[in-house]
């Protein structure tokens, strides 16, 4: 029976996974059992994947305990998500113009690159204190916007900068303005670099809020659950918190993939 | 590949959805008092703000709050449990083991403590001569500026040196009411129950060996050779200025122990000195609430070989905490679907909120 090589990478894909988790759940109870120890990691600590498994079934959905509330895991993603999609959509609504300006417009593009090349260079993270003091709400959604504009904005000029010049030329040749030039030949031509960095902006804006909700106050969130549960050495939900964040990432990411291979397919 | 993307495509619209209908259940179900995680000093200062409608924590907190005007009282602690008990000291059990003398080092541990305690509920009366010398105490350790505040941060904490069994157990089975134990841990740990696991946690014997010797001149029974400690403690926490007052007043050199502070102290909060402290065996002995001590030696215990165990030798506080709020607010009721500070899940702030949230029928989220 032949394989096709589309299948045999999913079933490469799928017994990688399988062994990771053996692995993982071999090392730790060998460490457990005195088997082996690493100086300075203490290895026996970490939940196994079937203890991580159990504790994610459990804390899924919201639970009470006498007047005890704890949001469920699903929670704590619709909110961290909705974080995310808020800030990527202010960064979207801002990032995509001013990549425009600055790679159409030499003058725009002088006024803007020295504060663009020096605040991009300022990690999501770095601006995790200055948000605590200068929010009273939305300090997180900031965090991913900072996260998310600049990967647009910079792939927005290179967009517009790999816009044909002939089609430029022809445009102006049949008498088009520089409005419409920007609307029907620039525009269409970055769009897929525009969601290209949409793309990676989402994926440095989902790591940027999980850090941000470990320090930012709010009750819901996967960051302040995997804090509150390492509080309260609850390791086994905490580690299914973190496996979480990774799955709702990578998912991210393929779904635009997705979206960007089906319908912005002139790209190619 | 196209399945792959079917099957994610629907995962992803579960999630929404699902969060979606989970978020805008829950409200319903209670409109819970959401907790927050914070600094004592954040709390002063969102509350100045507005940013918060108020707190539970332990004093000069609320003392400093109330003294800026940022809040009022609502419910001091001992209201929500009279003579609760708060802050003890505790022994890693691994230092205790490897220390050849540890007992007598306990004991005379135990004698500080009741010394320091004896000299602060003296010098708490405004017109004890040691009185100005213990409001410089309070401001140094709980590192304040205002004296007005100092004065105010002593009223409500309830300074002592005997265990409270009893009260430790009432805690314990309280932990367990409000889901906070690991339930596999908590097999582990093989405690039949509160009262069990309470008498494993506490030794009378270093208090009942205190008392009997509190009239000794500490020099006369001062350990043969003096001993270098690891003692880690709480930050600007007045519920353990008994330690500050021993280490300044030098009854810990007078008895042969020399104090050192540990790695990473002063902690945050109690659950951060389990788990950075008596669990790294980075400390010897410590101050902090007994929730956490009750919590983490058993959540984060590893029972293979019981490296978060620690024994609780003598108490430091009953009571001692406050829920401050804003002041157009006038009970817990008003405080359902506002943000409320607290040092961290597992604290006793923690589990006093929940007690006294209890008795009100209100829903809490942390």
């Amino acid at each position: 029976m032949k394989i096709d090589s589309g299948k045999k990478g999913l079933i490469i894909n799928i017994l990688s996974l399988i062994g990771f988790v053996i692995l993982w759940q071999i090392l730790v109870i060998l460490a457990r059992n005195d088997s082996f120890n690493i100086p300075f990691i203490r290895l026996r600590d970490i939940p196994t994947p079937v203890e991580t498994w159990y504790a994610l079934a459990d804390s899924m959905f919201t639970r009470t305990y006498g007047p005890g509330l704890t949001y469920g895991i699903i929670n704590h993603v619709y909110a961290s998500l909705q974080r995310v999609v808020q800030g990527g959509i202010i960064a979207f609504i801002i990032g995509v113009p001013v990549g425009i300006g600055v790679g159409y417009s030499k003058l725009i593009g002088n006024l803007f690159n020295p504060v663009i090349e020096i605040v991009r260079n300022m990690p999501p993270m770095a601006w995790i204190p200055l948000s605590i003091f200068i929010f009273v709400f939305g300090g997180s959604i900031f965090i991913v916007f900072i996260g998310v504009i600049f990967p647009i904005i910079l792939n927005t000029i290179q967009g517009v900068k790999s816009t044909d010049p002939r089609l430029i030329d022809a445009a102006k040749t049949l008498g088009a303005s520089e409005s419409m030039i920007v609307k029907k030949v620039v525009i269409p031509s970055a769009f897929p670099s525009i969601i290209t960095g949409l793309r990676i902006g989402l994926g440095v804006g989902w790591m940027a809020i999980v850090a941000a909700e470990m320090v930012i106050r709010s009750p819901v969130g996967l960051g302040y659950f995997i804090w509150n549960m390492g509080d309260l050495g609850r390791y086994a939900e905490m580690v299914a918190g973190m496996i979480v964040i990774g799955v709702i990432g990578y998912i991210m990411n393929i779904s635009i993939l997705f979206f960007q291979r089906r319908f912005i397919n002139w790209a190619d | 590949m196209k399945n792959r993307i079917k099957i994610l495509s629907v995962v992803i619209i579960t999630i929404l959805i699902a969060g979606c209908i989970e978020s805008k259940k829950t409200p319903e179900i209670s409109e819970p008092i959401n907790l927050v995680k914070m600094s004592g000093q954040e709390m002063v200062q969102r509350l100045g703000t507005g940013e918060i409608a108020g707190f539970i924590m332990w004093e000069p907190y609320p003392a400093i709050a109330v003294t800026k005007g940022y809040g009022k009282n609502l419910i001091f602690s001992g209201k929500i449990w009279a003579d609760h008990p708060c802050c003890v000291v505790a022994y890693d059990d691994d230092w205790y083991k490897k220390t050849n003398n540890s007992d007598e080092i306990l004991k005379r541990m135990a004698l500080v403590q009741l010394k320091s305690v004896e000299y602060i509920n003296n010098a708490k009366q405004s017109d004890s001569p040691d009185h100005a010398q213990l409001i410089n105490y309070t401001m140094q350790f709980g590192g304040m500026t205002d004296p007005v505040a100092a004065n105010l941060s002593l009223a409500d904490v309830e300074f002592v040196y005997n265990t409270n069994v009893e009260g430790t157990a009432t805690f314990i089975q309280k932990i367990q009411d409000f889901g906070i134990f690991d339930p596999m841990k908590w097999n582990q740990s093989e405690y039949r129950n509160a009262s069990d696991y309470a008498n494993s946690l506490i030794t009378n014997n270093y208090v009942e060996w205190a008392v009997n010797n509190k009239d000794e001149d500490l020099s006369k029974i001062s350990l043969k050779e003096p001993v270098n400690i690891r003692y880690a403690y709480l930050v600007n926490d007045i519920h353990e200025l008994p330690f500050y007052v021993g280490w300044q007043k030098g009854y810990y050199k007078d008895i042969g122990i020399n104090i050192v502070i540990a790695e990473g102290a002063p902690f945050q909060n109690g659950a951060f000195e389990m788990q950075n402290g008596f669990k790294a065996n980075t400390v010897d002995v410590g101050s902090l609430g007994i929730p956490p001590v009750i919590i983490h030696r058993i959540n984060s215990n590893d029972f293979s070989n019981d490296d978060a165990r620690v024994g609780v030798i003598a108490g430091m506080n009953n009571e001692g905490s406050v829920i401050v709020v804003a002041n157009n607010i006038t009970s817990m009721k008003d405080l359902q679907g506002e943000t409320i500070g607290f040092p961290g899940p597992g604290t006793i702030q923690h589990v006093l909120f929940l007690m006294e949230a209890d008795k009100e029928g209100l829903k809490v989220s942390y």
